[in-house]
């Protein structure tokens, strides 16, 4: 993305005012998706070849190649002054690190885990009954590295949610995995 | 401490301290891309705040240390959605995505004025790729669309900007308002 010089540039071809053809999906056998890796670029040797050689010949394809440059070089720059213009103040940092900690210290509990387990099983049971549902929490429980469901707690949440949602899948479809994935996040 | 060793550590230790050092290397960043996307300092603040709380949370999800900032910025961009949809009743989505006061902070920038003149993806596309340098494979992971359609967006963006420096100032002006 850095290398944004201009190819063997030749003198005496001023910008006309022609405009490019910006609906085309492939111009001059030259492809947006190649163009593309070339401004980035300037991609792998054989498509730095195909393009420049293209361009020495075809003045049209020069001026999409330099507009299209020039609007990255600008982009790139406006980018930087963008990085570098939004500072944060220490004293801020500190005011929202604080503020996280004691969110992550008042974050869930056992017995938030406890109710958002109730819930779980109470989505499961119209659907499969209670005893598959039960058994459903108790399998992705122990394919999850809390292995029991007595020891699921927020930190090994995540995974727990995702081998029930891999069974809720097996059992009732996707539509299904995705309403159990959504009830069962803290 | 490298960023790469920032977030190595995090994943494998989530040790408070590690936990400190994610935070100094990415809050900056987190505010910096809510602020782009034309949210004010204190909701960028409380979204950066936010997404670092989620990530603490469900670090356990994430087993491949290399796909962090795809994951990292998935979680910022859901964030912000999350909140213009609560915000929605309040404020015209229009406004929300295009706002026509921009935040102090933003404005009179370079970016900001290109930035105007592309679609509420788009600036997802520009911020994340050419602010905070994610590449194609983590634009992709964060956005959750195919590799070739992040590309061709960036392309896109390239001919819309290409064509906006082409203009004349009056048409320039058009754009931006429109």
């Amino acid at each position: 993305m850095q290398d944004h010089s201009l190819p063997r540039r030749r003198s005496g071809r001023e910008k006309s005012s022609i405009s490019f053809d910006v609906t085309s999906d492939m111009k001059h056998g030259i492809s947006e998706l190649e163009w593309n890796d070339y401004l980035d670029g300037p991609g792998t040797v054989e498509l730095r070849d195909r393009i420049e050689a293209h361009m020495i010949g075809c003045l049209e394809c020069w001026q999409l190649y330099e507009r299209l440059s020039d609007a990255t070089r600008e982009l790139v720059e406006a980018s930087e002054e963008a990085r570098s213009g939004l500072p944060l103040e220490d004293r801020r940092m500190h005011a929202m690190l604080r503020g996280i900690f004691s969110r992550i210290r008042s974050g869930p509990t056992k017995s938030h885990i406890e109710g958002r387990l109730n819930l779980l099983e109470g989505v499961l049971t119209p659907f499969c009954g209670s005893q598959a549902a039960l058994s459903a929490l108790h399998a992705a429980a122990q394919k999850s590295p809390a292995r029991s469901l007595d020891r699921v707690t927020p930190d090994n949440w995540a995974p727990f949610l995702e081998n029930l949602s891999a069974i809720a899948t097996a059992m009732c479809g996707a539509t299904f995995a995705g309403l159990i994935r959504e009830s069962g996040q803290l | 401490m490298e960023e790469k060793q920032v977030i190595d550590s995090f994943l494998s230790d989530r040790t408070d301290e590690a936990f400190c050092a994610l935070f100094e290397a990415f809050c900056v960043r987190l505010r910096r891309y809510f602020l782009l996307r034309g949210l004010d300092a204190a909701t960028a603040e409380d979204l950066t705040q936010d997404v670092f709380v989620k990530v603490h949370q469900r670090a356990g999800e994430l087993r491949e240390p290399d796909r962090f900032h795809g994951w990292l910025f998935a979680i910022a961009r859901n964030e912000m959605v999350s909140y213009w949809r609560r915000e929605q009743p309040r404020l015209e989505w229009a406004n929300v995505e295009n706002p026509v006061v921009e935040p102090d902070v933003i404005s009179g920038m370079r970016l900001t004025d290109m930035l105007r003149t592309l679609e509420p993806a788009e600036r997802d596309l520009v911020v994340l790729r050419f602010v905070e340098g994610l590449s194609y494979e983590e634009l992709a992971e964060a956005l959750k669309l195919p590799l070739g359609t992040i590309k061709w967006r960036i392309f896109n963006v390239r001919k819309k900007l290409a064509r906006s420096l082409a203009a004349s100032p009056a048409q320039r002006a058009r754009e931006i308002i429109n």
